[in-house]
Formats: structure tokens, sequence, C-alpha cells
């Protein structure tokens, strides 16, 4: 499952966060777990370059998008591997919503249609689409053009 | 660095480039959201404020359940838009609002219609919704239009009703199993996604029945699997049918390997990967199967994508605690990622690599780790100093630099966690090594002139009180420990007063030297530290007369109590302040007896300080003690070995009996530890009837019963029997449980006056070889064993017949004999022809015994053995022959 999808900005405020199945009292602790994670690893890298890390049969794949941190979190199925496909398929979704690399304030303005995005990646915890175009059309609910 | 928990609109008042939700606040937006009742609808404007309800939310706001109510039945509202965006935003803040299932009628007409739709996507989505939102009395109405997307030619009405049904699976298996076909027909689909959410849902359905599992894994590893993730899954899958065909026969080739090492060459990065991690857990892997695994996998370890060199790496780790050799090809790749930025890579690759390495590399790693360790987190400190720790232990010979490096990190800045480790580690050594113990103490005394943490320094003192006083020159210690005295908090002084008290005690030469410093603790502002003081100086006789401290004080001051300190505590606990003074002989000593697999459980944790030596020495100490308070075994001289309890009796009957076998030169002594589990019974007078005519060389000589036994109180009768001075006698024993119950009253918990003699059949006893000899490790075999000399060497070769594995036979010498392995010599590497197994123990009358073990194949099953004996006593060396020649 996907436990948790995070999106901050540069000095590590909360842009976005989506939990599945993490109880209310844990998920203060994994944002700050999540940020301070950032904070200590993603200066100088580069855009969309991917960085992993676990916690026991917890893993954690996060990055850098412009002016923005993006974070997954899984287990089980969801492991870097599966989470490394999610989170290329979340920033390029994202980038495909901004137009280019989001800084802060285009994220924030484009914050519905990145909502609807998410959505459309995500279904509780489960991956549920993976191709840009395809999401691109599910969010203006548009049909998939392949079928 | 950052402020995680700020909120974005508490952002810097500086900000140039202003957010859209700068000074958002709930309350107004609660406000906006009434726009959802006018009567001209703006679509716009309506998704807007849906846009900072969703901000709100995804910043961990919450909603009271008045207003969410408020919301969802205005959002409600808004189905009666024709525009498509708004929609869109509609479905998803529904489900945000996760309305309660009161509400939820408002909704459900409008979904349902929109599940109906000619629209796909109003399709899609309307499912996703009705399934967060609704419970399982809905879905039988809508059962139909579920079945039917399942298998639409839309792959995205097909992806939600296939996702929905791995949710609803949790809650209502009886409805999505009834949904089968459908999703067996879902999983050809020629659209990738969902082929993966179908073969995962198939799976689940079916994950019970180990046939139909292995019928789909057949069938789809024969066809092609499209998309990278279904095929994953199909790989786990397929793994997990392995490992349940292997338990079932041992035989034959293994199915469906040819498959995971075709995958290895699948042009998805992911399915190589997972593939090669299959591999790598499969129970009794050969090199040839393994190998092409492991070379994937060390090519992954210079990909340039950390997330793959992450997951190589960490799978390499595992494979190095069982297949070892198999990894070292990956070494150098390894070495070149200590110094990867990503510090879990690096962490993960200098523990593998210290796994892995041999006795000539320990050096050249140790210099790679501690440029490394200055720039990493506590946690993985912890992990790299646990890894060192097995390292030493695994080569003593290296102690003096491993012992080096552990002393030059515990100077650096650290949290508790990981000082704590490190000491832990150090104290390990020192047990274990007894070469390393005069230089792994000078560590610990230099470790705590400058340590913050009061629990480390009160256990390093405690533990220098112990080791201290027998090294060479104790007295190079004194400086340290009175030093604490001088400079620490009031807890730690205490226990430097206790430490010097101590040495005090124990070395002769320094008494007057401690006296004096002892003396001036009596001006200590605490009052604990003067007490300690005072007593020490009274009892150890601080009066000037320098004599030889007397054994019974030295117990009284520094011995182990002799009641469990579980006890002790309750009985402190239980005790009123009053003018009669707590009396330490009221303490019971019973010890409720722990189930035997739990015992065995809690032995097996390393130790470090926070955790005193379990299981023997205490245990032993604690026999000891029990059994010399006894007069009728008062004369049998110094105990030599006690066993670990042996159940009698089946779990949960009416009396637990477990017995242990104490042996002494010429006596053997059972001590039954009995409980009576029924209320409403006591038991007066119980005693065990042994019959001894399958034990021909024991002759009973005592018998001491138990007086009571109440309900859920253990206590003890024991047994003696005379036997042949130093020889390691064996036979069987026949156990009958004898006693008088008594009836006694729930109410009143009283007796009745008259009881009913009864008797109780226990299982029958034991006494064999293995009694006789205590399980003594020595650190270093080699050394042992050529320093004890082939004067009094053994060898013979024995064949030990048919087995089932070279590591069943292993075990079974190594139980028969009762001895310590070495060197981690007991384990077996899968599918080895041959073994050589190093076991050492001290023999009855203290005779320490060496034996080298070498197992081969013999045939297709048949095993066997030759035998090397060395001791320091000719007969023993003959016995253990006789040994494992009648076993």
């Amino acid at each position: 499952m996907i436990l948790a999808v995070l999106f901050a900005n540069s000095e590590g405020n909360i842009l976005v966060e989506r939990f599945n199945g993490v109880p209310a009292e844990e998920r203060l602790h994994w944002r700050s777990f999540l940020v301070k994670l950032g904070a200590d690893n993603l200066k100088g890298v580069k855009n969309e370059e991917l960085l992993v890390a676990s916690h026991k049969s917890v893993y954690i794949v996060y990055t850098v998008l412009g002016d923005v941190s993006v974070y997954v979190v899984g287990k089980d199925e969801y492991d870097e591997l599966a989470l490394a496909e999610v989170i290329f398929v979340i920033t390029s979704a994202v980038k495909d919503v901004c137009g280019k690399l989001p800084t802060e304030r285009l994220f924030l303005d484009k914050y519905g249609r990145i909502c609807l995005t998410l959505d459309a990646i995500i279904w509780k915890g489960y991956l549920e689409n993976t191709d840009k175009d395809r999401i691109r059309r599910l969010v203006r609910l548009k049909p998939p053009t392949e079928f | 660095m950052a402020q995680p928990l700020v909120k974005k609109e508490d952002d810097r008042d500086d900000e140039v480039d202003y957010s859209p939700f700068l000074g958002i606040e709930k309350g107004a937006v609660l406000q906006e959201a009434r726009v959802f009742n006018d009567p001209q609808l703006d679509p716009r404007r309506c998704s807007q404020v849906i846009t900072k309800l969703l901000y709100l939310l995804n910043q961990g706001e919450t909603f009271t359940k008045v207003e969410a109510t408020e919301v969802f039945f205005a959002v409600t509202k808004l189905f009666q838009s024709r525009d498509m965006g708004l929609r869109r935003m509609v479905y998803v803040i529904i489900k945000e609002l996760s309305p309660s299932a009161d509400e939820v009628i408002i909704v459900t007409s409008s979904l349902m219609k929109d599940m109906t739709s000619k629209t796909d996507m109003y399709r899609a989505n309307a499912i996703r919704v009705l399934f967060r939102i609704t419970d399982g009395t809905l879905l039988t109405q809508i059962e139909r239009y579920l079945k039917q997307a399942i298998v639409d030619k839309n792959p995205v009405v097909a992806s939600a009703a296939l996702v929905s049904g791995i949710h609803l699976l949790q809650t209502n298996p009886e409805i999505v199993k009834r949904w089968s076909n459908e999703v067996q027909e879902a999983v050809q689909s020629r659209a990738a996604l969902v082929q993966f959410h179908a073969l995962a849902l198939l799976h689940q359905i079916r994950q019970n029945d180990r046939l139909a599992v292995n019928k789909l894994v057949s069938s789809l590893t024969r066809g092609s699997v499209r998309s990278p993730l279904a095929q994953c899954l199909l790989i786990r899958y397929t793994s997990q049918v392995i490992r349940e065909s292997t338990n079932d026969t041992q035989t034959g080739d293994r199915p469906f390997y040819d498959f995971l090492e075709g995958c290895l060459r699948h042009k998805a990065e992911m399915v190589i990967f997972e593939a090669a991690r299959a591999i790598t857990e499969l129970n009794g892997l050969t090199s040839r199967e393994l190998t092409p695994a492991i070379t994937v996998l060390q090519l992954f370890l210079s990909s340039s994508k950390p997330v793959l060199r992450f997951a190589a790496v960490r799978t390499l780790n595992k494979v190095a605690m069982s297949h070892p050799m198999a990894v070292t090809n990956c070494n150098i790749d390894m070495e070149s990622l200590i110094s990867d930025q990503n510090r879990s890579i690096a962490t993960l690759a200098i523990t593998t690599l210290l796994k892995t390495g041999n006795e000539s590399s320990v050096d050249r790693l140790m210099k790679q780790i501690t440029n490394f360790m200055s720039d990493i987190a506590d946690e993985f400190k912890i992990v790299v100093v646990d890894a060192i720790r097995s390292l030493c232990l695994k080569f003593p010979l290296k102690h003096r630099s491993l012992m080096n490096f552990l002393s030059n990190i515990l100077r650096e800045e650290g949290g508790f966690e990981y000082k704590k480790a490190i000491v832990d580690s150090i104290v390990i050594l020192i047990r274990d090594i007894p070469e390393a113990k005069e230089s792994g103490l000078l560590h610990l005394c230099e470790f705590i002139e400058d340590c913050e943490f009061t629990y480390l320094s009160t256990q390093i003192l405690h533990f220098l009180g112990i080791e201290g006083p027998k090294t060479s020159d104790p007295s190079k210690y004194i400086r340290y420990i009175y030093n604490r005295v001088h400079l620490e908090n009031a807890t730690v002084r205490a226990g430097a007063v206790s430490t010097l008290a101590k040495f005090g005690a124990m070395v002769d030469g320094l008494k007057p030297r401690i006296f004096v410093l002892l003396r001036r603790c009596l001006f200590d502002n605490d009052d604990e530290v003067r007490d300690r003081a005072t007593l020490y100086l009274n009892t150890l006789g601080g009066d000037g007369a320098v004599v030889e401290t007397d054994e019974g004080v030295k117990e009284f001051l520094f011995g182990s109590l002799d009641v469990p300190l579980v006890n002790l505590e309750n009985s402190l606990k239980n005790y009123d302040p009053s003018e009669k003074a707590f009396d330490i002989n009221s303490v019971p000593k019973d010890v409720k007896t722990q189930p035997l697999a739990e015992k065995k459980a809690t032995s097996k944790k390393p130790t470090g300080l926070g955790a005193p030596p379990p299981g023997p020495p205490s245990t032993v100490d604690a026999y000891e003690k029990l059994l010399s308070s006894i007069p009728e075994f008062a004369s049998f001289g110094k105990l030599f070995k006690s066993s670990a309890p042996v159940e009698l009796t089946e779990a949960e009957t009416e009396y637990a009996v477990n017995v242990v076998k104490h042996i002494f030169d010429g006596h053997v002594v059972f001590q039954y530890n009995c409980t009576n589990t029924i209320p409403e019974q006591l038991l007066e007078n119980v005693t065990v009837i042994v019959d001894a005519s399958e034990a021909e060389e024991f002759a009973e000589v005592a018998s001491k019963p138990l007086r009571q036994l109440p309900y859920d109180s253990p206590g003890q009768t024991f047994v003696a029997f005379e036997k042949p001075e130093g020889v390691s006698a064996v036979g069987k024993f026949s156990n009958m449980l004898r006693f008088i119950v008594k009836e006694v009253d729930p109410s009143t918990g009283e007796a009745e006056d008259d009881g009913v003699e009864d008797e109780y059949q226990l299982e029958d006893l034991e006494l064999v070889a293995a009694d006789y000899m205590l399980k003594v490790g020595v650190s270093n075999f080699r050394n042992a064993w050529e320093s004890m000399g082939v004067d009094f060497e053994r060898v013979d070769e024995y064949g030990l017949g048919p087995r089932d594995s070279l590591a069943e036979a292993v075990n079974a010498v190594i139980n028969l004999l009762g001895m310590q392995p070495c060197e981690g010599t007991e384990v077996v590497p899968p599918n080895s022809r041959s073994h050589t197994c190093l076991l050492s123990g001290v023999y009855l009358g203290n005779v320490k015994v060496l034996v080298r073990l070498q197992f081969g194949l013999d045939g297709p099953k048949d095993v066997a053995m030759k035998l090397a004996v060395r001791s320091e006593d000719e007969t023993v060396s003959d016995t253990i022959h006789e040994i494992v020649a009648s076993g």
C-alpha cells in the first residue's frame, strides 16, 4: 500500500499531504520525519533525482521538483522500485499540469488540478493510473484515447 | 532547518510572490461554500471554493461534524451543474469529506445515476466515489453494474471497478468472490493496468486456495503479461508457489525456476530486480541457481539510479547472511558505494562488507568506515556498531583494531541510543574475548570521564566493580572511579562509592587507600552516598585494621539476593511502613516457573550492560544456594551442573510439574517444580515417588517433601540419588506425584480439615550423557585446540546411517554431547556435502574437552563422521567416544 504522498515547499512547509492506512496519531510523526529527511538530504540534489530510504519494512522515495519536494511512502508490494514508478508518474503529471518545473506559486495556482491529478493516480493507497496523457484526460473527465 | 509544522499561511511576510492561499481561514472558506446553494451556479467560482477546501484538508485541517455535514449537503447540489470540471471536483471533495452513513443516502441516487450514465468517465468516477463512501448494503443493488464495469471496454472504468474490488474484499469478501469469472476475463485484458489490477484482485480472491493459485501461476507464466507491474506481481506469486511446493516435495527440479531466471532478461528493471530478489529468497539454493541473480544485482550496484543501487545492496545484504561467499564477488562494487551520497545505500554497503569480509580485509574496511561515520545519522551508526561487534566476535584476533574503532567513536558526539550501543558492544567483547578485557575496561573508564548519560555512567561503574578487581592491576581504575565522586550527580556518585567498596572488598592490597577515599564520601551532601559509604566502611572494617574481608560480608554487600527480584518488589510494595522493620526473610523465594519456550527465547538475546548475564551463571548460583540450604544435600559438595527444566506434564493439566536435574560429583538431585492449577484444591505432603529400576547405578538417599501446595503458588519437592563418584551414569526414572488433596471453599478460601491421598502419573525422566557436560565456549578454537595438545587425543570414525540432511546429523551429535558449538560451526550451509563442526565444553570433574567433528555425505543420504577429541584427561576423551558409539 502507498502509505503517504507528501509535497512540501523548500522551507519544509506542507503543501499537500495524503495518507492512506496511517493512523491519525502517527501522521504528525511521519510529516516531521519526512520533512527532516528532505532537509538533511535534498540540498543540491538535481530535479527528479530520486533518493531512497527505508525504515523497518517501510520504504520512502523522494525527490525535488522545481521549488517543491515530493515524498512517497509505501510498504509491502510498494517497495522502493514500485515507489520509484509512482513518484515518476506523480512528477511527470505535476509537470504536465504546471507546464514546466513548478515554482511554489505555480504549484499553488494549479492546486485544484494537482489534487485531481493525484486522485487519478492513487486511489486509497493503490496506484491506479500511470500514463501522463490518460491522467490529463481523466482530470478533464475525458475518456482515454487508446481504446 | 525548515520548520516542518508551520502551515503555509504562516509563511514569511516578505514573500513577494503571494500565495493564492495567503491568509486562508477555515471559517471564511465555509462561508464561501454557500455559493453552492446559489440558484444560478457559477462553476468556476464553485471549483475555486472546492480547491480551497481541499487545500485545508490536505494540510491536516479537520472539519467538525456539523461543518462537514453542512459542506457535504451543499456540495450535493452541484450535481445539477453539467460542467465537467466542476463535476470532477465534486467527486473528489465528496471522497475527502467522507460523509457518515446517514448522510450518504443524499448522494447515492445521483451517483447511481452517474454509474449507469452513458458517459464512461462519469461511470468510472461514480464507482470510485460510491465504494469510498458506502457500506455493503447498497452494494447488492449495484452489483450487476459492477460486474459489467469489470469487463468494460474502457480501461478506466474496468480499473475503477477492480481497484474498488480490492478494497471491498477486506470488508465484504463474499460479494467480491462472486466476481471471479469477470476478474478472470479482465486478467486477459489488453490494457496493461487493467491486467495488473485484475491479477492483484484475482490472487487475493484465491489466496487461500493453493491449487487455484498454482493454476493461475502456471497459466500466466506460460502466457505473456503486458504490464511490468503485473509481471512483478506474478513473480511474487510464483515464488510463493515455489516455497510451498518445495515444502511438500523434497525431490525433483524446482518448479518455475526457469520462469524466474527468464525474467532476469526482461526489459524492465523492475521485473529484473523482482526476479533476482525472488531467486535469492528461495530455500536450499545451489550456487548454480543463485549466480545469475547475483550477477544482475551486481550490475545494479553501479547503476546511475539510486533506487536501483539501494534495492540491489539491500538484497545483497540479506543474501550475505545466508550465502556470504556468493556475495564476495560484489565486494569491489560494494566498496565504491561506501562513499555514495545516499547514506542508506552507504550503510547497507558497509554492513554487507562487514558480513562478507575476511580477516585480512578488516583493517582496510575499518579505515574506510572511519571516514564515513562522521557524516551519517545515529540510527545508521547503530547498525554499523552492531555489525562491527559481530565481526569482532567472528575474528577475535582482530579485537585490537575493532576495539580501538569503538573507543574512538565513543569519544565523538552522539545520542544516548548510539552511545549505549557502543558501550554494550564493548561490554560483550570484554566478556567474550579475554584478551580484550583490559583495553576495553580502560576505554570505558575514559568514556565515563566525560559522559553525559547517568544511566551509562552507573552501568559502567557497576561493570567495573565486577571486572576491575579481577585484572592484573586493579589500582589503575581507582582514579577514574573516584573522579566520579567529585564531578558527578548523586546517582553516579553513589554508584562510584559502591564500585570503590567492591575493589576494597576484593583486593586486600588496595583496602587502606580505598578506606581513605570512602571516608571522604562521608561528608557528601547526598544522603544515599553518605549511607553507602558508612555501610561499606563499617562492614568492611574501615576502623583501621586491614584484614581479609570476610566471605559473609562480601556476600552480604555484593552477593546476589537469594530472593527473586520480582517477589522482593511485590513485598516492598505491600509493606506497610510501621514500627516493624521490613524483613527480607518474609519475601517468598518461589519463582513462578516460566514456560520453557519463553526461557529459551530470553536467554538467546544478546546482552549488553542493560541486562546482566542471564541464564546459566545466575541460575546456577540460585540453585546452588537453594540446595545448600537443605541440610540433606549439604554434604554433596559443589554443584557441577543444573539442567534446564524438563516438563513432566502436558500443558494445561491439573498439576504442572517440571524437573531440574542437579549433578554433583557423587550424587544427583531431582528438583520437581510443582504448580497446582485447581483453585478448589490444596495439596499437602507432596512427594514424587521415583522408580529407578531402569537406572541401576543409582540409589535413592533422600527425599524432601513439600508441605503444602496451594493454588497457583509453585513449590518444590526434591529426591536425591547416590551414584558412583565421578562416573557419568545414565538411566531412566519413572515418576509418580503423591499427595493429600483437600477441598477448598472458594468463598472463604479455607481448606477442609480432612483430605484424601491421591496420586498423579508424571512422564518418565532420563539422565543422559549430555547432563554431565557444561556448555562452555572458547573464543578461539584453533588456539585452544593447539594448546590442549595431542597427549589425550582420540580419533575414530563412525557411520551415522541415513539422515534427512547433513544439518540434522550435526544437530543430533551436538545434542547428544551437550557441548557448546564454536565459531558458528553449528550452521550447515544448504546443500553442503561435507561440514566441520567445532565443540567445546567442561566435563564432570571440571575437565575441559574440545571436539572436532567432520561430517561427510557417503552416498545419497548416509552420513559418515570423523570424531577427534582432545581433553585434559584420557578417560574423558574415551568417554566422549563411548557416548557417541552408544548414542
